[in-house]
């Protein structure tokens, strides 16, 4: 339970510590993958509450996720329409669905350890 | 979950907070490219030399100052603030103003005679543009048709009159008399009007300078008209 929560720390302190930037005309493509794997992390959250959790899905999707929203940005880019906010629309969906799904689960989790303590 | 299951979350987390703080790092100081040449910072270089240098010499003036202030507190202070004001009286033009100088004069040109053209009025454009070279070539005093510059005159055209501080000038021939610090400064400046451009603006408007010998004294007149100032008020006593 604690092992991913440290990855997390390890990655943002690392990141903040190399003082790595990226240039002004990216900028839009890395905040679309942090979005999609914010997306596909809490899709992995919700599966693995739901038991369907699969590894080779949970992988793949974050990776994919990433490439087709960081696509989608580089084609709208050159067609001249703002295709990104399409991913951010889709993402942003997702993601508040799959956390009200997290929600209801452990909500129902809660509700269930108090009525069986009784 | 499986334990290879938690390692990859871990990764993936470790990828995610990675990105996070990247996008924070960009997003929090956008990288300035510095696009200057060595040229260029050569001469903003030599703008801050001068500029500091023109600070320490107000520096030194200003301990002179003081120095004087405090030898003289014993016998007479309001001497000394006297001679404040009439130096700042000094500096802005509203007292005549003695130093090495040179008189140039402006004539209507030769060929312009020859054809028997009509002498316009001297255009503003054209005396602003002599004026502001004059600064830049640092002239201390400008009177120009016996009228003084300050640094609040205006040289505008009203009524197809040329004026500065709203009084008309004349019609070439008039003076022009230019004053700075040093004689070496008055031959600098000289040679400065000769070497621009300068002559050549005021032919194509069939005038001619006539630039004259540089004499160690020249009287300047004093601005004497009322200055408005708008936005200062006097220090009442007391407050």
């Amino acid at each position: 339970m604690w092992l991913p929560l440290l990855g997390l720390i390890l990655g943002i302190s690392l990141g903040l510590m190399t003082d790595f930037q990226i240039p002004s005309a990216y900028e839009n493509y890395l905040s679309i993958a942090v979005l999609a794997a914010l997306d596909t992390l809490f899709g992995g959250i919700r599966a693995q509450l739901q038991q369907v959790y699969d590894d080779k899905v949970f992988v793949s999707g974050f990776f994919f996720n990433i490439a087709l929203a960081a696509a989608l940005a580089f084609l709208g880019v050159h067609l001249g329409v703002d295709l990104y906010l399409a991913a951010i629309f889709a993402f942003g969906v997702r993601l508040f669905q799959n956390i009200a799904v997290i929600r209801r689960i452990l909500l129902t989790r809660w509700a269930d350890k108090g009525l069986s303590s009784k | 979950m499986k334990k290879k299951g938690i390692s990859r979350f871990t990764l993936i987390l470790f990828v995610i907070g990675f990105m996070l703080a990247i996008q924070f790092n960009t997003m929090q100081n956008p990288e300035q490219r510095d696009t200057r040449d060595v040229w260029e910072i050569r001469k903003e270089l030599s703008v801050e030399t001068q500029y500091h240098s023109e600070l320490l010499t107000r520096i030194r003036e200003a301990q002179q100052l003081v120095v004087q202030y405090e030898s003289s507190q014993a016998d007479r202070p309001e001497r000394l603030v006297e001679q404040s004001i009439k130096q700042l009286q000094q500096d802005i033009g509203l007292l005549p103003y003695e130093g090495p100088g040179v008189t140039i004069t402006v004539t209507p040109s030769e060929e312009a005679i020859a054809f028997g053209l009509t002498i316009e009025p001297i255009s503003p454009e054209l005396l602003v543009r002599f004026v502001n070279e004059m600064n830049r070539f640092q002239a201390k005093a400008i009177e120009i048709d016996g009228k003084r510059l300050i640094y609040s005159s205006a040289i505008r055209d009203i009524n197809g009159n040329t004026t500065i501080n709203t009084l008309p000038i004349k019609t070439p021939p008039f003076e022009i008399k230019l004053a700075t610090d040093s004689i070496e400064t008055v031959e600098k400046l000289v040679a400065q009007i000769q070497a621009s451009g300068l002559a050549d603006d005021f032919y194509l408007e069939n005038y001619a300078l006539e630039i004259g010998e540089p004499v160690e004294k020249l009287s300047i007149t004093s601005y004497d008209q009322p200055i408005a100032v708008n936005y200062l008020t006097e220090w009442k006593e007391g407050d």
